[in-house]
């Protein structure tokens, strides 16, 4: 409970003091959920090796039927770590003139999403992470180009449009219990027939498929990247796809189990082909922030392909990728503002010859981009790896499909950082404060840490994966 | 019944002794009689004063004042207060404006508690006759002459229809009180068939009230009427006319409750195109009232789910909504009523609302959230408990107002579009203390 009530606490106190506490302040103080996650962590962590969604914290909410449920286990303790090193970072990027209401609006949408990973409730589930689109909004709505209107409503139509559909499957769900619970553990000893778990199971994937975003659903996605303010990509690509993602994981897979095969091929093929496509296009982007934006649509892909192949390294991978994927990608957005903030442009053909003014800065943002294009130890390595084997035994032909990513990603990473750092400069150069390099400095040694010891990930997670595969088994077992 | 006798009461003192006063003068003690009004209704619904006695001589086969029709009684009192106080009242106008309000009003609480059709229509027309002269009541202003005419030469149709609706009703069943109405129609579901002259009566009474109630594809007055009418007006039919209307039509049709499957046959389709073309329609106006107007048939097609649901799981549900639908759309008509001109009432009003007027703003975006039915506003506990209850009866009708919410996202959040430009044309309007209780309401999260 104390996980989601702290950034509330800090944010209102952030929107009581105003100017008078500046970014610095509020990123440190954000730290404490950070804290807090840790201390849970060592207060569960022997009953985390069992590998059950432990309760945490449970009170009856509307009724008895709709409770505010809290669990914690590896899963969720990997993503709540995520969010709560990546929003004291997001918070540092702030700029000075526009810091009054995006703070309180991150921390906020941080609280949503630490409640959106522990929920255990089905309703609840919904509400947070609704709850967690709103903050969004605004953030993209106030911060960006007068003309951004249409893209940021497409954005708020589109994930809402699927998230209703997920509340019509909850609500189904709710009915098939009898109307008592919506309790996690209620919902997933429901059997379902085929025809059922197609409609409900197809109500989640649309929610989730639009989040992800996989390929037809993801119109909304480059432009809000672009006009969102770069605090608003950063916590959209880093935490917010993920939400996403373990929605697949944790709530569509083990309560529509016997739908999987079903779906299983669409959803391959449409991830693989997100994964080449987003590629693809990402070599031709000019726009720093574009570029990102569509190698994101290729790194999802290929989680969710990897997620979709039910193998457990798949699994491990996802999960694995999903974190590495948030910390690489909210690095890139972060040199990207600072690229942004001191040389007015992200345009790559205006760009170049960065390198000479700061080396420090050079190294930095080198180490995140191998980590993006998953170089040996480097943090995206591993997870990579895995998903990618997982995809080949799944069928080796979307393998060799998906392995393509590593010579792509390659590519687009490696141009973007010669076009914008390398080669003559003709830009006037503003001088970069070391101090604003910290909480970059801070994700690359998360990024060679990570690279050099992915197990110590692995371990917490690999229990809880197993139990949530058990799940998934049971479900669809029911059918055959 | 108490809640009648003092509203009723009070009108007539405030038409008599409000006779070329300014309308101003009287709108605290209208506002007071609202209130007390509310309190005695509540406090009768929870048996804390005991009024059997004193309306023992009216006959209960008329009027009958039950518990669910106590409550929804003392929340339309208390709206109507909510809409009479934030709004401002004009110095030239005169107090019998007020005492026609209350009189209509007087005429949806006689619609509540009606247990018989005579009952019912008188409600109907006390409701809409004093309604039809508040239309025109900017009498300078050509769209409200004109909104005017068109809201009655539309009531009277309507009515005419639902009294020959009633005549078959008569026809079909031999009586007219709504107890021995069930017992009838009851009777004649063990035979199978129900008499031609029954299901006739049903579809044109259900007319005469999808007027009232403004759903597709009876609709077409309301958006020309809310436009032209002065704000108050407008606010009026949108919440009380309708809830009341709404009320009355589900206490009817709970009386042909064995005929259940037949009569969803079409109100299913009625609803799910009200949702649509509601929605639909209302994104692309350009005024903000006439918005407003095209929300609310399309809240009136999230009404008609409720006859999906049998009368006596409803009346929670049905409370609960119309608190909602109620609330939001009072602070949105308060909001446009402070923010608009006379020849403005495009969505550019809310221009730098944000910077100018924090609380105002604040308002708005409750209001609106709560309208489009975001988690966290009480506009979603509605929606939820509404769809959730309907799913169980019609699934695609439930998904048919999912969409319809998805759609409406576009023009209710079309005034953030403006709400937070950073220019400020406007100067700084002061809120009122009635503001912030009022905000105090709509920040209640679930």
């Amino acid at each position: 409970m104390e996980i989601i009530l702290c950034p509330l606490v800090i944010a209102l106190l952030k929107a009581l003091l105003g100017n008078k506490i500046n970014k610095w302040i509020m990123s440190v103080l954000s730290i404490a959920t950070l804290g807090l996650v840790i201390k849970v962590y060592f207060e569960q962590v022997v009953a985390l090796n069992s590998g059950v969604w432990q309760t945490v914290f449970d009170k009856p909410w509307f009724s008895d039927s709709i409770r505010f449920t809290l669990g914690f286990d590896g899963v969720t303790y990997l993503l709540l770590l995520l969010t709560s090193i990546l929003t004291p970072i997001v918070i540092s990027s702030v700029s000075y003139n526009r810091h009054k209401f995006i703070i309180p609006l991150i921390l906020v949408m941080q609280s949503a999403l630490n409640g959106v990973f522990m929920a255990k409730d089905g309703l609840m589930f919904y509400i947070l992470w609704e709850l967690a689109l709103i903050p969004i909004y605004f953030i993209t709505l106030l911060y960006s180009h007068k003309d951004a209107y249409i893209t940021t409503i497409r954005f708020f139509i589109f994930t809402f449009l699927g998230s209703l559909a997920m509340l019509a499957s909850l609500i189904y769900l709710y009915l098939k219990t009898g109307s008592t619970s919506f309790s996690y553990e209620a919902l997933i000893n429901i059997q379902l027939s085929l025809k059922e778990a197609i409609l409900v199971g197809g109500g989640f994937l649309l929610a989730f498929a639009v989040k992800i975003p996989l390929v037809p659903f993801h119109i909304w996605q480059a432009d809000t990247y672009t006009n969102a303010p770069a605090q608003g990509s950063m916590m959209l690509s880093g935490v917010m796809l993920k939400m996403a993602l373990y929605g697949l994981i944790r709530w569509y897979m083990p309560l529509c189990g016997e739908s999987i095969s079903y779906f299983q091929p669409a959803i391959m093929v449409m991830a693989v082909f997100g994964v080449v496509y987003g590629a693809i296009i990402a070599l031709k982007q000019n726009d720093m922030k574009r570029l990102i934006a569509y190698s994101s649509l290729s790194h999802v892909g290929l989680i969710t392909a990897g997620l979709f192949s039910l193998t457990l390294s798949g699994f491990e991978g996802g999960m694995l990728q999903m974190f590495t994927h948030g910390i690489n990608v909210v690095g890139l957005f972060f040199v990207i503002e600072i690229i942004e903030y001191h040389y007015k442009s992200r345009d790559l053909s205006q760009l170049g010859g960065l390198a000479k003014h700061h080396k420090l800065f050079t190294i930095l943002y080198f180490v995140v981009v191998l980590g993006s294009l998953a170089a040996p130890l480097t943090n995206g390595f591993p997870g990579e790896l895995m998903l990618l084997k997982s995809i080949f035994d799944y069928n080796s032909l979307t393998g060799i499909v998906a392995g393509l990513t590593i010579i792509l990603c390659a590519v687009y990473m490696l141009r973007m950082f010669q076009l914008s750092m390398l080669g003559e400069s003709e830009i006037v150069m503003n001088k970069i404060d070391t101090v604003k390099l910290m909480p970059l400095f801070i994700i690359s040694a998360i990024v060679v840490y990570i690279g050099l010891n992915p197990q110590s990930l692995i371990d917490v997670i690999h229990p809880s994966i197993q139990h949530i595969m058990e799940d998934i088994a049971n479900s669809k077992g029911v059918l055959s | 019944m108490i809640g009648l006798s003092i509203i009723f009461f009070s009108a007539i003192i405030i038409l008599f002794t409000g006779i070329q006063k300014p309308e101003k003068k009287s709108k605290n003690l209208t506002v007071f009689s609202l209130l007390v009004a509310a309190l005695f209704s509540l406090f009768e619904n929870l048996e804390v004063i005991n009024t059997q006695t004193l309306f023992a001589w009216v006959p209960s086969s008329m009027l009958d004042f039950n518990n669910f029709r106590l409550s929804m009684v003392a929340l339309v009192l208390f709206l109507s207060a909510i809409i009479i106080g934030l709004m401002p009242s004009s110095e030239k106008k005169g107090s019998d404006l007020l005492g026609l309000t209350l009189f209509a009003l007087c005429g949806g609480i006689i619609m509540l508690g009606s247990n018989h059709l005579v009952m019912l229509f008188l409600g109907i027309e006390i409701l809409s006759i004093p309604l039809y002269v508040l239309a025109g009541s900017d009498k300078k202003n050509l769209f409200a002459n004109e909104a005017a005419i068109k809201y009655f030469l539309m009531g009277a149709f309507s009515t005419a229809i639902f009294l020959l609706g009633c005549a078959f009703i008569y026809g079909g069943t031999g009586t007219l009180i709504f107890g021995e109405m069930q017992l009838k129609v009851g009777f004649a579901a063990h035979f199978g068939e129900f008499p031609i002259l029954i299901k006739l009566g049903v579809i044109l009474m259900s007319v005469g009230m999808l007027f009232k109630i403004s759903a597709v594809p009876f609709h077409f007055w309301s958006p020309d009427v809310y436009e032209g009418s002065p704000n108050r007006v407008t606010s009026f039919m949108a919440i009380i006319v309708k809830i009341c209307g709404f009320v009355a039509f589900a206490q009817l049709m709970s009386n042909f409750e064995p005929m259940h499957s037949w009569y969803i046959k079409w109100l299913i389709p009625i609803s799910g195109i009200t949702i649509l073309l509601g929605n639909i329609a209302g994104m692309v106006q350009k005024s903000v009232k006439r918005t407003l107007a095209y929300s609310s048939i399309a809240h009136a097609g999230y009404l008609i789910l409720f006859l999906l649901i049998p009368y006596a799981e409803n009346a929670q549900i049905l409370f609960v909504y119309s608190l909602s639908y109620g609330l939001s759309t009072s602070v949105m008509f308060y909001l446009i009523d402070k923010y608009s001109t006379a020849d403005n009432f495009d969505f550019t009003i809310f221009k730098g609302i944000f910077n100018s007027n924090k609380l105002d703003a604040m308002a708005l975006i409750l209001a609106v959230l709560s309208l489009a039915g975001i988690p966290a506003t009480i506009g979603f506990t509605a929606k939820y408990v509404l769809f959730s209850k309907a799913f169980e009866y019609n699934q695609w009708a439930v998904v048919i107002g999912l969409v319809g919410s998805a759609i409406s996202i576009v023009y209710y959040f079309k005034p953030f579009k403006y709400a937070f430009v950073n220019e400020n044309l406007l100067t700084n309007r002061e809120s009122s203390l009635l503001q912030i209780f009022y905000l105090y309401w709509r920040c209640y999260l679930l």
